[in-house]
């Protein structure tokens, strides 16, 4: 019941589900249980970059001459955007860690939430070189109460499940009396809402982080702020593969070969899932209303931007098998399409770790003429 | 030379000439949602109807039955296949 750091019982780790098994003794990678996960943290490790790597020094002039409305877009994106990384960088770790079961996914949640902290530190890179006072920036995000709102959303998820594992952990199943309170947890509730939790950052990652993508990408259409836009093609590679391995677990644990309940949970949540994505759909749209209050931008608006959350909530919902809740099929800024191809992300061969280019490679092929001018 | 049969009425020959089979469809000026074309955002995800294809590398993205990936697909046989 209680966690443990190396946990002392020999185990079959083919054997344990992706969740609440035995935790994770010998972290090995020699078998796997899913491989998929295996194969998502060497991409990810594939993708390594640093945000000092990008040289924003242009975007300092370009926002400058933005007009004030333009300069609230930029800089309210770039808040919200640091936001969901603060959360995504720690919350997966703090959730998820206590309560894997397999070496694999716990090496790529740990993987995962890592390249979350580099994105939370471009930001800060971006951020010191447009404004000589990065600190208000920054300072603004926890008084802000457009990005406040939508923080709760985000983090209820996690919140809950972060507070069952403790009460589970410390107490086990059951009905506890904790300083006055009167608590219950079971393990079936808990696999509820880690159901709901990993859903959530589904929706997060899928639809949220890509309505902000769309407003950066939308400034570099017009050739501003293109340092920030090269970032946060970096920041869209990286969160593609993330959305994936969410909709993996996700769609694992609804078909019920790793543990039956998940599947029953899975069918028992149907409706719930619904509600998250419509309200994260609601929220983008209202997000979309703040950010374009004082005017619009060249090639991006209210009614755009909002027809984008449609589309794109659409397509993630059709992805892990729901039904379409918008009416709304084509996209409407196609041009977004060109800054997430990976090929487009220009890396040097032996940063981008090709398997043609290995650091310290040796030349194994050694022929006997090799040694002609050899003597002893 | 595999033939690839679209919902919408089209029927393309893939010649080689392009490299998956997203390519062969932009080619016909056919509208197909991309993001990574490579396999692990999943975004192109299509559905097969008929036939069937060979991965040029194999996805990482969720691929759910009767779906497939054009980014990085090519038909092995006559196929029809569905645009989102």
């Amino acid at each position: 019941m209680a966690y443990t750091t190396f946990n002392r019982q020999i185990n079959d780790q083919m054997k344990e589900p992706m969740f609440f098994g035995n935790p994770v003794n010998v972290s090995r990678y020699d078998q796997q249980k899913y491989g998929i996960f295996e194969k998502l943290i060497e991409k990810q490790l594939s993708f390594f970059w640093r945000p000092e790597e990008v040289d924003v020094s242009k975007d300092r002039i370009d926002y400058q001459n933005l007009p004030p409305h333009e300069k609230h877009i930029f800089i309210s994106n770039l808040k919200y955007q640091t936001l969901l990384d603060s959360v995504q960088g720690r919350s997966p770790n703090v959730a998820f860690l206590p309560i894997v079961s397999l070496p694999e996914l716990e090496t790529w949640i740990e993987t995962w939430a890592f390249s979350e902290t580099i994105h939370s530190r471009s930001y800060t890179h971006i951020v010191r070189n447009i404004s000589s006072e990065p600190h208000k920036v920054f300072d603004d995000i926890m008084l802000n109460e457009k990005i406040l709102e939508r923080a709760d959303d985000v983090t209820r998820y996690y919140d809950d499940l972060i507070d069952g594992i403790n009460l589970y952990q410390r107490c086990g199943e059951g009905t506890h009396s904790i300083n006055g309170e009167t608590l219950s947890i079971s393990l079936y509730e808990l696999k509820r809402r880690l159901y709901l939790c990993v859903m959530s950052v589904n929706v997060l990652e899928a639809i949220r982080f890509y309505v902000s993508f769309a407003c950066s990408f939308a400034f570099a259409e017009r050739e501003l702020m293109e340092g920030n836009a090269k970032i946060i093609r970096l920041i869209a590679r990286d969160e593609a593969l993330h959305l994936t391995g969410t909709q993996h677990m996700l769609n694992i644990m609804a078909a019920g070969d790793d543990d039956a309940d998940m599947a029953k949970i899975a069918k028992e949540c149907e409706e719930e899932a619904y509600a998250i994505f419509r309200k994260a759909a609601e929220q983008e749209k209202d997000w979309a209303e703040y950010l374009f209050k004082d005017g619009s931008m060249i090639g991006l608006n209210k009614d755009i931007l909002c027809q984008y959350v449609e589309y794109i909530t659409n397509s993630r919902m059709q992805a892990i098998g729901m039904k379409a809740i918008f009416s709304t099929t084509q996209n409407p800024i196609p041009w977004i399409n060109t800054w997430l191809v990976s090929d487009n992300v220009q890396v040097a061969p032996q940063e981008a770790e090709i398997s043609s280019y290995l650091v310290g490679q040796i030349d194994n092929e050694v022929d006997g003429g090799d040694f002609g001018d050899f003597d002893l | 030379m595999p033939c690839v049969k679209v919902t919408a009425g089209v029927v393309i020959d893939f010649d080689g000439r392009a490299r998956s089979l997203l390519d062969a469809l932009e080619q016909q000026k056919l509208e197909v949602n991309f993001h990574c074309r490579e396999g692990y955002c999943g975004a192109c995800r299509c559905k097969l109807l008929s036939g069937e294809i060979s991965y040029i590398n194999e996805p990482l993205a969720f691929v759910r039955k009767g779906e497939f990936l054009p980014c990085c697909s090519t038909p092995l046989t006559d196929i029809e296949i569905e645009i989102p």
